[in-house]
């Protein structure tokens, strides 16, 4: 909402036409003579040579998956292999320009892309530059492999792509010399060396997570350009839409500083090969008929559409030579429409019900490696013998790569039995980075002591109570939002990577005036709004995180979850150990949890986030917890989803001495925090419940005599239960309390660790007090639907230690407790 | 009017049966002649059946519950009706709570809050907290009151406990986990110790003595099967003309007989097999030529058995019971003697199948060990005869002009005269007592 931007009636309000440019199609057309001033003799061979490896390499798949051999040698790949044997010219086209600074990310089909940019990168790179990237790459492992054994001895290029085929082939054959140790497989190999960035099993995934790279090397001026690789049904994805619409938002070039507003330097390419598994995107399940179309509804650049033939690799790389050339000059993004159609089945299982054997014989007639063959001899640039003793050359190549990946004494598993850890361990980078990008100095606005909000923070109270023990009013007193603000502010002043952006962050604030104040300090292209697309927001961050930054994205409640659970769930959580630690995610996510808005906005998800294994999940509620914990995730390498309650904004400190001090410190992600102690009860709560837990105590203790220990979690994941054990141990009673709904909680989780360490010094099982299975009611009903003093109270009475004198006023009975589970609430 | 239904009592010994299956549930309408429940004794499954119509309007035990005979098990009866004076007494477990003061910060042991139980538990449900703390004072929980949920031991009933007094030195706890009694402690910190444990006897005696104002006796009901005895015993005693005949034989064949498998046991494996088991043996040799001794005299005829159904007489925790060796006479020594035991343990465990409880043509009972020289064994009519095996005791006898001592075990049959005159039971006995003093040649028959 940037008040620089009039929206004037008087404008908006005339009559007129939106009027479109044509929209090329196939419009290619030169001859191999006319090339003849842009290719070499070499280079021409080269196409056809990098074409003919993923042919061979495709072949071999498919023999193996369907024979279990290849050229004598069996071997079964119990693995999944979705081939673009047909797509060869397509994925040859597009890479022969590019290099280690452009990046590709791709789909579960590109096994032909990772080749074809390895390929292109390894002609391009020089001999040292080639020799280093193998020989540091997980210390040389994979490199080892192939060492010496290059054809040509001496010759590092032809060893190189020993290298790049081995590299890629243990990956998909799950052998830890593999491009990802194994843990990718033939859906996610990558090499980021050669700028081969992570092929993505969920169809669309890679749209968001590119848009976010060019985000990153816009923002940081960084060089190469950026291409996402989906095919033509990812278009039925909201993702995918989602991505081009943020990828191209006007803000981009009317409202970021002078040096980042130009267009991101995306290619959002779709390799249509007409099918999405069985579905026929044209005639069928899309409407867009040529998908080019598309680009022209996005922004009035038409996102520079054009469809090309990928079956001809020359017309491939004309169009990316002239869609280079917008992305340097004017900025994107840009769409590719690259027609291309895939000769076997989605996989090996495929039945190919959908399409008749006519069809697929006349694509074989045009098959792109007999035809380009063919112009290339017709053309005299050289004979069909060479060809022949190319694909001789090739096959002779591919055999020995086959051995050697199928030899388990050079390309062995990950042996979990010897190394139980081994996976475990990637799970999270747990590193501690202050800025991701050392020696930059960060783009601000203002020096931080200028800073309207810190200055208005300076006034203000750092501890809740006063000297005689009175709350410091509101008004006064440093809040919780303060605390994650302080947190935010700093790391922007120190590392020059970190952006933060999301629904409504700027001028707005944020939703809940974290970031109030942040505006002036930030650029916009540091600080932004985003469009309203979680999966865009979520999945940029992943992008722009892998490509070597830092990002703070907010989904403003965690309902919103819902909406990005791809990119949380699948993309977010998973990339580091996927890419066996090659890559680093500091990504934090920052969700509030509702009050007030009923059923869509008032959800604590904590622990459908810390089910999904890679997300660290922290739940602070205290401003010294807040700024701690945020700024320990800010340092870190890893992706935080840190919740927010906006009950508690406003909370003043009331339990750090001294209050939140001023400079920098981190409070640890995982562990948990005793907020009062006591001994004969134990009270550990998650989120803003603790407050409640806290005025449960009280009446406990007042009433009841009954002393209690109240601990704050303060972190999901990881969690440390050492100080919870020696809680209970030392008071054999534990209810444990949050606003999450019961069933399926995360506390359910740590009430069964408990149990089962703490078992000889129980005195009652662990009680589990959590929201009801309903949805949340309006706000009016919150308290027969949050857990609430009176519940805890309750809880203890009925299921722990009978109070004297107590009446509960909430059903915690056995009887109930099964009779609610029976009807699934 | 509601009517109750009881637990039948099923047999002579039964004390309580089990309620195996409902058939109607409450609010049920029920008809004559309708099953209301299944339950079982330790011999047979019985139904129940309605004997009145109306609504089945409480049922105070479920399945699986062990009810008492002639506990009230439910009440049939028209809606509305109320069934409270037909609760069994025992059953109310709804003891009415304690009223609670306010209690201001009390410690959490609070002694208003928990109690001692007077008597031990058999079944006690705590928290392993409560029992780790328990063992570490050495209370025995047995004697805790429950006050967590569901009457859980929980921890603070052991702090009241142990400083109830009753915690016990380990020594002091080891032996007196098999009683129910409770005892004061005097060792350190008020713990129970192994002298303590011998007070409480002089001490409930003096109790009794002083509450009873020097009445020194006091009135026990009698359990069921010792009523079922006592009806037994004189309803034989009362309906037969019984009569014993005493006499005795020279065991010496049969002691030497008893020494030689003994000596062989490895080898023979039959070393268990003891003087009586020979007496049943002979017993069941020498029978069958006595057929109105192998028979039960009922009202208006002689019902003759074709084989020996031996009863064998087995003194049990829950009084005297006698199982029956079938067909004994087809069953070799070693047989006689391998099942009597088996009989004899499962009526001891209480296992014994009710069918082998019936059946019996004659019974063989045994004071012996105690040192009975002669005794009167009831009927256990309508069988006509009864053995009673005795001690051993040295007599002498003049062989060949001089006087020798031999072992001479006596024996004692006690025979209803209505159906056997003196002379044949006499001449039963005659036999028998060849058989046992040349029982080498009986083995061989």
């Amino acid at each position: 909402m940037p008040k620089s931007q009039f929206m004037d009636p008087d404008v908006l309000r005339q009559p007129g036409f939106v009027e479109f440019q044509p929209i090329p199609v196939n419009q290619y057309n030169k001859t191999i003579k006319e090339e003849s001033a842009n290719f070499s003799k070499d280079d021409f061979l080269r196409i056809y040579r990098d074409m003919a490896i993923i042919r061979e390499f495709e072949q071999m798949l498919l023999d193996i998956k369907t024979k279990s051999e290849y050229q004598g040698i069996s071997y079964n790949n119990p693995g999944p292999a979705h081939l673009s044997l047909g797509q060869e010219a397509s994925a040859v086209g597009q890479a022969y320009l590019l290099d280690k600074n452009d990046y590709i990310f791709g789909s579960h089909r590109s096994h032909g892309e990772i080749l074809a940019k390895g390929l292109s990168c390894i002609h391009k790179l020089d001999d040292k530059e080639l020799l280093t990237d193998m020989e540091t790459f997980f210390d040389g492992a994979t490199y080892r492999v192939v060492e010496g054994k290059e054809k040509d001895k001496g010759n590092v290029k032809d060893l190189a792509i020993d290298f790049l085929l081995y590299g890629a082939l243990a990956e998909i054959f799950a052998r830890e010399t593999g491009f990802n140790k194994g843990l990718g497989g033939s859906m996610h190999a990558f090499f980021t060396p050669f700028g081969i960035y992570p092929n993505n099993a969920i169809v669309g995934g890679s749209a968001t997570i590119a848009m976010g790279s060019s985000m990153f090397k816009r923002i940081n001026g960084k060089p190469g350009i950026v291409v996402s690789n989906v095919g033509d049904a990812s278009m039925g994805r909201g993702p995918v839409w989602e991505a081009l619409n943020m990828g191209s938002m006007d803000q981009i070039t009317q409202l970021w500083e002078e040096g980042h507003n130009k267009g991101l330097p995306i290619i959002f390419n779709f390799f249509n090969n007409l099918y999405g598994m069985g579905g026929q995107t044209v005639g069928e399940t899309m409407a867009y008929n040529i998908l080019a179309r598309v680009g022209a509804g996005v922004s009035p650049t038409q996102l520079h559409a054009e469809r090309v033939d990928g079956y001809n690799p020359l017309a491939v790389i004309d169009a990316m030579r002239r869609k280079i050339d917008i992305l340097n000059n004017q900025g994107g993004p840009v769409l590719m429409d690259t027609l291309t159609y895939r000769m076997t089945g989605h996989s090996p299982s495929d039945a190919m019900t959908y399409r008749t054997k006519e069809e697929v014989e006349k694509w074989a007639e045009h098959d792109v490696l007999v035809n380009f063959e063919k112009k290339l001899v017709d053309a005299k640039v050289a004979k069909a013998d060479d060809f022949a003793a190319m694909r001789e050359d090739i096959r002779e190549r591919m055999i020995k790569i086959v051995k050697l990946a199928i030899d388990d004494t050079v390309s062995p598993r990950m042996d979990l039995s010897k190394n139980p850890n081994v996976i475990a361990d990637l799970m999270f980078s747990n590193q501690k980075i202050k800025s991701m990008e050392e020696g930059r100095t960060p783009d601000v606005l203002m020096p931080k002591e200028e800073n309207p909000r810190v200055q208005k923070i300076a006034k203000k109270e750092r501890f809740g109570f006063d000297k005689n023990g009175k709350p410091v009013s509101k008004n006064k007193v440093y809040q919780l939002r303060d605390g994650l603000f302080e947190a935010i502010i700093d790391k922007f002043y120190e590392d020059p990577t970190l952006v933060a952006y999301g629904e409504d962050n700027r001028d707005w604030g944020g939703a809940y005036a974290v970031y109030q104040g942040l505006t002036e300090s930030l650029p916009y292209h540091r600080f932004f709004n985003a469009p309203i697309s979680e999966s865009a927001i979520a999945g940029s961050a992943v992008g722009y995180a892998m490509s070597g930054g830092r990002v703070i994205a907010e989904i403003m409640y965690c309902d919103f979850i819902g909406c990005c659970g791809d990119e949380i769930f699948n993309q977010l959580a998973k990339w580091q150990s996927m890419s066996a630690g090659v890559l680093k995610m500091p990504v934090i996510i920052r969700v509030s949890v509702g009050s007030k808005y009923g059923a869509q906005h008032s959800q604590d998800w904590t622990s459908m986030c810390a089910h999904v294994p890679g997300l660290k999940v922290a739940f602070p509620v205290t401003p010294y917890d807040a700024k701690g914990i945020m700024n320990s995730a800010l340092n870190g390498t890893d992706p935080v989803v840190i919740f927010e309650s906006q009950r508690i904004y406003d909370v003043g400190e009331q339990f750090h001495e001294g209050g939140v001090p001023e400079g920098y410190y981190e409070v640890e992600i995982g562990e948990p925090d005793v907020k009062k102690e006591g001994k004969d009860l134990t009270i550990l709560t998650i989120g803003a419940t603790l407050y409640r837990a806290l005025d449960a105590a009280k009446e406990l203790e007042e009433k009841y005599g009954i002393s209690c220990e109240v601990i704050d979690a303060r972190s999901i994941v990881p969690f440390n239960y050492e100080k919870v054990l020696e809680s209970v141990k030392k008071t054999g009673r534990i209810v444990l309390a949050s606003d999450a709904c019961t069933r399926g909680s995360a506390l359910n989780t740590i009430a069964q660790n408990i149990t089962e360490m703490a078992f000889d010094y129980l005195d009652a099982p662990p009680v589990v007090v959590g929201a009801q299975n309903w949805i949340t009611p309006c706000y009016e009903l919150d308290a027969d639907f949050f857990p609430q003093k009176d519940w805890i109270i309750d809880a203890v009475h009925e299921k722990i230690l009978p109070l004297p004198g107590y009446v509960a006023t909430h059903n915690f009975t056995e009887t109930e407790q099964i009779r609610k589970n029976k009807m699934g609430v | 009017m509601a009517t109750p239904v009881i637990m039948p009592r099923q047999g002579q010994s039964v004390e309580s049966c089990i309620i195996a299956k409902w058939h109607k549930q409450k609010g049920d309408q029920v008809n004559v002649g309708d099953q209301l429940f299944t339950y079982e004794t330790d011999k047979a499954t019985f139904d129940e059946e309605a004997t009145v119509a109306g609504i089945l309007l409480d049922v105070f035990f479920e399945e699986g519950d062990d009810v008492e005979c002639l506990l009230n098990v439910c009440v049939i009866g028209e809606a509305g009706e109320d069934t409270s004076a037909f609760r069994p007494a025992g059953d109310d477990d709804a003891a009415p709570a304690e009223a609670a003061a306010p209690i201001a910060a009390a410690p959490i042991a609070e002694a208003t809050v928990a109690k001692v139980s007077d008597t031990a538990k058999e079944n006690v449900f705590i928290s392993p907290r409560a029992k780790n703390h328990a063992e570490k004072l050495g209370v025995d929980v047995r004697f805790a009151e429950g006050t967590g949920p569901n009457g859980r031991v929980i921890e603070r009933d052991v702090e009241a406990l142990a400083q109830s007094g009753a915690a016990f030195t380990k020594a002091a706890q080891a032996e007196a986990a098999g009683s129910t009694d409770k005892f004061e402690g005097t060792g350190i910190g008020g713990r129970v110790t192994t002298g303590d444990l011998k007070k409480p006897v002089a001490a409930a005696v003096a109790e009794a003595m002083s509450a009873q104002e020097g009445v020194a006796y006091t009135d026990t009901p009698l359990t069921n099967i010792r009523k079922v005895i006592s009806k037994s015993m004189h309803n034989s005693l009362s309906t037969t003309a019984q009569l014993t005949l005493n006499t005795s034989f020279d065991a010496t064949e049969i002691m030497a007989y008893r020494k030689k498998l003994k000596a062989n046991s490895e080898k023979l494996g039959l070393g268990n097999i003891t003087l009586n088991d020979i007496v049943l043996y002979a017993v069941s040799r020498t029978l069958l030529a006595h057929e109105d001794l192998n028979a039960h005299m009922l009202d208006d005829k002689m019902r003759r058995f074709s084989h020996v159904n031996l009863g064998v007489a087995v003194d049990t925790p829950r009084g005297l019971m006698v199982p029956t060796i079938f067909c004994s006479e087809l069953k070799s020594l070693a047989e006689i003697s391998a099942e009597t035991k088996e009989l004899a343990g499962a009526c001891q465990g209480g296992t014994i199948s009710p069918d082998l409880l019936t059946g019996g043509s004659f019974t063989v009972t045994n004071l012996g060990s105690f040192g009975i020289e002669s005794f009167t064994p009831v009927l256990n009519a309508p069988q006509t005869g009864i053995l009673g095996v005795d001690t051993i005791v040295q007599r002498a006898k003049e062989v060949d002009g001089e006087i020798k001592f031999y072992p001479a075990m006596g024996l004692s049959l006690t025979f209803d005269h209505r159906a056997v005159d003196g002379a044949p039971a006499a001449k039963f006995l005659q036999d028998l007592k060849t058989n046992l003093e040349n029982f080498s040649v009986l083995l061989a028959k």
